[in-house]
């Protein structure tokens, strides 16, 4: 696995823990454990986010720390190579 | 409003291609109990249900579920690339490619094309959240079927991703309907309509 797979996957990996205490938070709005977890992975995950994008490329949207011109010609998520 | 991120919710890299497994895997893509079935009928059941943990869990899975139907979607053209017309006469594949060639439809595995009948906005916060319980349960055995006809650990691994979102989704959708029985006549949770009677 290349250093881009790697961290994508550990990006993608903090994003799915940040996701499912979200989605889990919707019907346990109480829980302050899980609000404290939550915030602990967005952190983790917007560090991770911030790495990639600047060395390898744009994965949202809002991008601000790299290219442009990546956002078109990098793989597409469909594609074997992004993965 | 919605926000795209350029990355699938969890990794696909099929290494061999297999029409006949796309064949049976794009019906999670456009079939009865599939990813984009379920992303519209939560997304469009959001506007009648009436408490705030009820909105955040439709709004939450519906735009999950849309993460889903780009993984689904992957998998069938994962599937299909490099394939000779001949290997996809082969594979059963022949009359879809007819149709799409390698493009991706929304389709059922046994050829229906996607349907509003496939899925239900009643207006009416308990029916609805039954049926997207009922909704969670078909798309899990869907999945569990298609793990039956399928080896390669590479198609097997993100099946499996999905199915389990499926349990997790069931699961939330279980905790909501008690949040809002909860606040219900306890004696008769059918006295009014909760989405509409004020």
């Amino acid at each position: 696995m290349t250093e881009a797979e790697s961290l994508r996957r550990r990006y993608a990996a903090a994003e799915f823990a940040a996701w499912e205490l979200h989605l889990f938070l919707d019907s346990h709005p109480d829980d302050a454990d899980a609000a404290r977890k939550l915030k602990e992975y967005r952190e983790k995950s917007a560090r991770l986010k911030e790495t990639f994008e600047a060395q390898y490329g744009p994965i949202g949207q809002t991008f601000q720390n790299t290219s442009r011109w990546a956002w078109v010609t990098d793989p597409w998520p469909w594609e074997k190579e992004a993965n | 409003m919605f926000v795209y991120e350029k990355r699938l919710q969890y990794p696909i890299r099929v290494k061999t291609p297999n029409a006949k497994l796309a064949k049976l895997i794009i019906s999670q893509y456009g079939g009865p109990h599939g990813e984009i079935s379920a992303s519209l009928r939560y997304l469009s059941q959001r506007y009648s249900m009436p408490c705030p943990e009820l909105k955040a869990i439709l709004t939450d899975i519906g735009t999950e579920e849309l993460g889903h139907l780009e993984m689904v979607g992957t998998l069938v053209y994962q599937l299909t690339q490099g394939l000779t017309p001949q290997q996809l006469q082969e594979a059963g594949f022949d009359a879809y490619f007819v149709d799409h060639t390698a493009g991706v439809y929304p389709v059922a595995a046994s050829g229906a094309p996607l349907n509003a009948d496939m899925f239900a906005v009643t207006g009416d916060a308990l029916a609805d959240l039954h049926e997207d319980l009922g909704a969670e349960q078909k798309a899990r055995l869907t999945y569990d079927n298609i793990l039956r006809y399928v080896d390669d650990p590479d198609v097997r691994d993100p099946i499996r991703f999905l199915r389990e979102r499926e349990v997790v989704h069931y699961q939330r959708f279980g905790e909501g309907l008690r949040i809002l029985t909860d606040k219900l006549d306890s004696k008769n949770f059918y006295a009014l309509n909760p989405s509409f009677d004020r």
